[in-house]
């Protein structure tokens, strides 16, 4: 009798799915997405498509911090530096959606290959602070470059558009979201599960030995920079026509923080997990601003604010603390005991 | 040259204080390998208690310091103690995540408990200042100047002489050697965040005596990076100097050249640091190729 789930060639241990019942379940997810905006009430569709976006650039970190193991605090900047191209190519010179999303990105990811050259020297906790440097350094330069990204009164953008196609409501700024998160994904699986991810792997795991085995290390290290800094610039680029307007307040340090600590509390290393990471603080966020909205009265708006703060500062202490792999790793703890059962494993 | 004497003087007086911080993120760093990301943080927390506590009592302003020293060396073994102890043996990067975690929260609270308005810390040094030539310096920015002086020569005493400080030396050198000598690690740890609170606390009485009180003190902290990073980050005298340096350079740059490098001066120095010296100019070099 079989019991659980047995790869029994290499195909099937890099396979897209490995069973039957989770191509079941992702239909059941493509459905129920498709269907999603149909039920949900505008303001829940409006944070839904926030929720994607950060998504798409949490991939992306996933990639470099989780897969690869380099820590980078550079997401603010990348988003910054992707959501104010797409912004100014939209509102100074006109050009239309299909430019400035891959522009985002593309302009992100040649940064990315700037920030990712020290890489190469810098390990661990060096090469954070690197990036910690990029993200201050990138929010001055935007502030002081008057003449292209006017200053700090920022860039309005104007309604996202597509061959004609105005994507004039949340709802229907949903599914372009939806059509590209789903290729981040499928971008982000499919590259884990290649040649390249499983370098990325070897580097995290221990880069000497990398190197030793015939793994290019530098090249690779610089690929998951630019990779991750594209997925970043695009969803920065997307957070400019989500919220209609840039200015460097939008992308300052504690967005990198937050990022990091969404791969954190989803589990470092996986796809998935980088989006239940995104559910759960951007979710966890929300509830707490709903119960503060609703006690009101004796609980201010502000403190309402910094009670928010301290709970999510302590999420991310108690999830290190308690469950480092995250909320797939409690997920898959669960699963095995539940496979397996009676058997320990 | 009155222009280029006075950026010097205000800088060196800034740069002090980032020495004082500096000295925190190294010694910690030094001691755990852990880069305490809630230095500036632990600083703000510290000069807001001395807020309460100077405006319950009054204090002559070296009883409040000393009140101060006190109650930095119970915040940073409590912080120690709750949230840094549970992680040993987990990775570096665990740790330095968790700290971040206690920023985000000390912040939180900071505003919590004080509000966010701008505060003024009644001391009876206050506003007085003194003269020297055309130069004007806080009687507060004298002390500080001082105080970093006296925490540096403390230091180096602490470590070249005190049982203490030889075994904090020799944890920083090799973890588990030390365990094998019979020096009880977790104790140097403990005291090694107590240490740094107190040097940070001292900072941040300071910065609040000289600047006042407000909800984004902590950012003093992020300032006073570039001045670990160029020193080295586990050379606690380094960063002392360097702090000095990178608070002249912030001024000059910003005197001489243009707005808005006050800023990122410093971040640009560490970019260039770590590009050529990655471990400071007297850090200890660590060799590894690939």
């Amino acid at each position: 009798m079989r019991t659980g789930v047995i790869q029994e060639s290499y195909g099937e241990l890099i396979s897209l799915f490995r069973n039957p019942t989770q191509i079941y379940w992702t239909w059941a997810l493509v459905i129920a997405s498709l269907a999603a905006p149909l039920v949900l009430s505008p303001h829940v569709t409006s944070l839904v498509n926030g929720m994607m976006i950060a998504a798409v650039g949490v991939i992306g970190l996933n990639l470099l911090t989780g897969t690869t193991g380099l820590i980078s605090f550079g997401q603010a900047g990348f988003l910054a530096v992707g959501g104010y191209t797409a912004a100014i190519l939209a509102a100074d010179y006109g050009m239309p959606l299909w430019v400035c999303l891959p522009a985002g990105g593309l302009m992100a990811a040649a940064f990315g290959l700037l920030v990712g050259i020290p890489s190469l020297r810098l390990k661990g906790l060096y090469l954070a602070i690197t990036t910690l440097a990029f993200t201050i350094i990138i929010t001055h330069i935007i502030l002081s470059a008057e003449s292209i990204t006017h200053g700090s009164s920022g860039v309005s953008t104007p309604k996202p558009a597509l061959f004609g196609f105005e994507f004039a409501t949340d709802k229907s700024f949903y599914y372009l979201i939806l059509a590209i998160l789903t290729l981040a994904v499928f971008g982000s699986v499919n590259i884990k599960r290649s040649r390249i991810g499983r370098a990325f792997l070897a580097i995290r795991e221990q880069d000497i030995a990398a190197r030793a085995m015939g793994v290019p290390v530098a090249r690779y290290k610089l690929y998951a920079f630019v990779v991750s800094s594209f997925y970043a610039g695009v969803a920065g680029a997307l957070m400019a026509y989500h919220i209609r307007f840039v200015n460097v307040d939008s992308f300052s340090l504690v967005i990198s923080i937050e990022a990091v600590s969404m791969i954190i509390v989803g589990g470092l290393g996986s796809t998935a997990g980088a989006l239940i990471g995104v559910v759960f603080v951007l979710g966890l966020a929300e509830i707490l601003n709903y119960v503060f909205s609703s006690l009101g009265g004796s609980m201010g708006s502000m403190s309402a604010l910094e009670l928010k703060g301290f709970i999510y500062g302590l999420t991310i202490v108690v999830f290190l603390r308690l469950e480092p792999d995250g909320l797939m790793g409690i997920y898959r703890e669960y699963k095995n005991r539940w496979v397996n059962w009676p058997f320990r494993y | 040259m009155d222009y280029f004497i006075l950026l010097s003087v205000s800088g060196i007086a800034i740069g002090v204080i980032y020495g004082l911080i500096g000295m925190g993120y190294a010694l910690i760093f030094k001691a755990t390998s852990v880069v305490n990301f809630a230095q500036g943080e632990v600083m703000m927390l510290i000069s807001y208690m001395s807020f309460t506590i100077a405006s319950t009592w009054t204090l002559p302003f070296w009883g409040l310091l000393g009140v101060c020293v006190v109650l930095s060396a119970v915040v940073g073994l409590i912080i120690e103690r709750v949230f840094i102890r549970p992680m040993l043996g987990q990775d570096v990067f665990s740790t330095v995540m968790v700290t971040i975690g206690i920023a985000v929260m000390i912040r939180a609270v900071v505003v919590m408990v004080w509000g966010a308005d701008p505060l003024v810390l009644p001391t009876d040094i206050g506003d007085s200042a003194v003269e020297f030539g055309l130069v004007v310096l806080y009687t507060a920015q004298i002390y500080a100047i001082g105080l970093l002086a006296v925490c540096v020569i403390g230091m180096w005493a602490f470590l070249r002489f005190s049982r203490m400080g030889v075994a904090m030396r020799a944890t920083a050198a090799r973890e588990t050697t030390a365990l094998l000598m019979g020096i009880n690690v977790t104790h140097v740890y403990a005291l090694a965040w107590a240490i740094a609170a107190v040097i940070s606390g001292l900072a941040g009485v300071l910065l609040g005596t000289i600047y006042g009180l407000g909800p984004d003190l902590w950012t003093q902290g992020l300032r006073a990076f570039p001045a670990v990073i160029l020193g080295g980050l586990d050379s606690v005298f380094g960063a002392a100097i360097s702090g000095i340096f990178i608070g002249l350079l912030e001024n000059l740059s910003e005197g001489y050249i243009g707005r808005g490098l006050k800023e990122i001066s410093g971040f640009l120095v560490i970019l260039v640091v770590l590009m050529i010296r990655p471990y400071g100019l007297f850090g200890t070099p660590e060799i590894e190729r690939v």
